[in-house]
């Protein structure tokens, strides 16, 4: 459920380091789970700069709508098109298909300081 | 929120096992979801879903008269229908605005039993309570009896393999039994689709279910939860009470004038609504189909569309439901609107400061299938 090799955040994204040096991030499974299906994704455009934390985006389910936060600070290198039309890939894959936000990070050592998986799942066991 | 703990149905335990998000509803703890609203809700238009919907209300009012006792309380006209008959009828507060809406299940003239909502049935008691003449009991039985909504277009096949009646009209009754128990097999829902609510005592809930549950299989029959609940009745154009209607909404305002008796001499909230309704009302219930993805949600402002600010616009009205169709895959709602706006408008509506764009529309947004 939640992937040793990933970083997480308390706003329950997800955050993968790729080889090519951008990081790559979702929403994790609790947080598909909570929202239930999944019917739209608005997410910002490629080319704009976030701001650690910054609100950039929403997931909307049925039932609610959540904010996308960026979990570190960066200049959007791509956004996941394919979820316009298939948004409850996000609800299937999470870690996979459903990723959102493709960034090049202005600060490469944020992402030590986000949770580990085994911080996250503490976390969302206290929840 | 309040500190009582949240009551449950018979079904509880079930809900739970079938892997349910539940939530509070009405004071109730109510399966949402088992295995997504989407599915559930596309399981009902084009199969058969089962609710539990125990948490409503069930209230007896017996005793000579009694039929003729709640037809000068409730709005509707209950003399448009014959024993053995249901309808849609509100109780209204002396402004006319909507205290709950029910149905009527019309037994004989001294027999009548009545499903109010979760949250509203104890004031509906009390004021039926207040009101009944000597003679004619108000009985509350919510605990009594469970409620399981059968609902879609294989809902017929269903009951017909459990050997139950499914032959009677729209909005009438059967009798029927189960377990040795008697059952009260009514055509009605709150779907759109051909489906039945069937209301049993509450020991023979489980085994109900469970034979619902088997019986159904071979015609696709799944539990559904409140969450597609909400989607299917959307769709329709049904109210809900506490966001369409309230005591602060009148039928007027919300379209319901065909749910009102306006040719009885006496009902709850008479003068007001026959005021309301020959003055005009200020603000009609409108369906909002979306033009772009936005998703209306309750209490979100409505707009005159303002050109270069798109949400500079003059305020016409609010959002009271919306959600996600899952038929229409677009986004759908209800919105109280100033009467200057009218079908077929396009207005805008103010999605967390984003401007989306709605067509005004008179519901259903769906065909419903219900005869």
């Amino acid at each position: 459920m939640y992937p040793e090799e990933l970083r997480y955040t308390a706003e329950h994204e997800w955050v993968r380091a790729t080889d090519s040096g951008t990081i790559v991030f979702g929403i994790t499974d609790f947080a598909q789970d909570s929202l239930g299906d999944i019917v739209y994704v608005s997410l910002p455009a490629a080319g704009s700069t976030l701001a650690a934390g910054a609100a950039c985006g929403e997931v909307e389910s049925t039932k609610s709508v959540s904010d996308v936060y960026a979990p570190v600070g960066g200049e959007v290198v791509a956004v996941n098109g394919a979820l316009d039309a298939a948004p409850e890939t996000i609800n299937t894959d999470p870690y996979g298909d459903g990723w959102l936000v493709e960034l090049r990070t202005t600060d490469p050592e944020a992402m030590q300081g986000l949770l580990t998986a085994a911080d996250y799942r503490a976390l969302v066991e206290k929840a | 929120m309040s500190a009582a703990p949240l009551k449950t149905t018979p079904l509880h335990a079930r809900h739970l096992a079938a892997g349910a998000k539940t939530a509070d509803f009405g004071g109730w703890d109510m399966p949402i979801e088992y295995e997504g609203v989407v599915a559930e809700h596309t399981a009902v238009r084009s199969a058969v879903g089962l609710f539990d919907v125990s948490h409503m209300g069930k209230v007896r009012i017996h005793g000579p008269g009694a039929a003729a006792f709640l037809n000068s309380v409730l709005a509707n006209d209950l003399d448009r229908v014959d024993a053995g008959q249901a309808q849609y009828s509100m109780l209204c507060n002396q402004e006319g605005g909507v205290i709950d809406d029910l149905i009527v299940y019309r037994w004989g003239d001294d027999e009548v039993f009545m499903i109010p909502n979760a949250a509203n049935a104890p004031t509906v008691v009390a004021e039926l309570q207040g009101r009944a003449p000597a003679g004619v009991s108000v009985d509350d039985h919510h605990r009594d009896h469970g409620i399981i909504a059968v609902q879609g277009p294989r809902s017929a096949d269903l009951l017909d393999a459990m050997g139950l009646p499914t032959d009677h009209d729209y909005m009438a009754m059967a009798s029927a039994q189960f377990g040795g128990q008697p059952l009260i097999v009514c055509r009605t829902g709150y779907t759109g689709e051909h489906g039945y609510e069937l209301v049993a005592p509450a020991d023979v809930l489980v085994d109900l279910w469970d034979a619902l549950l088997e019986a159904g299989q071979p015609f696709g029959a799944v539990p559904a939860g409140l969450g597609a609940r909400d989607t299917l009745r959307t769709e329709m154009g049904y109210p809900l009470h506490g966001q369409d209607i309230s005591p602060t909404i009148t039928p007027v305002e919300a379209m319901l004038g065909w749910a009102v008796g306006w040719a009885k001499p006496e009902f709850v909230g008479r003068d007001a609504l026959v005021a309301q309704r020959e003055a005009g009302p200020q603000r009609r219930l409108r369906g909002l189909l979306a033009l772009d993805r936005g998703i209306p949600r309750p209490h979100m402002q409505v707009r005159r569309d303002g050109g270069d600010d798109p949400l500079g616009g003059e305020v016409v009205g609010e959002v009271t439901s919306g959600t996600f169709s899952p038929t229409l895959k677009q986004g759908i709602g209800l919105a109280l609107l100033d009467v200057s706006v009218a079908v077929d408008d396009e207005v805008v509506v103010d999605v967390r400061g984003r401007a989306s764009r709605f067509r005004v529309v008179k519901p259903p947004f769906v065909e419903p299938s219900t005869r």
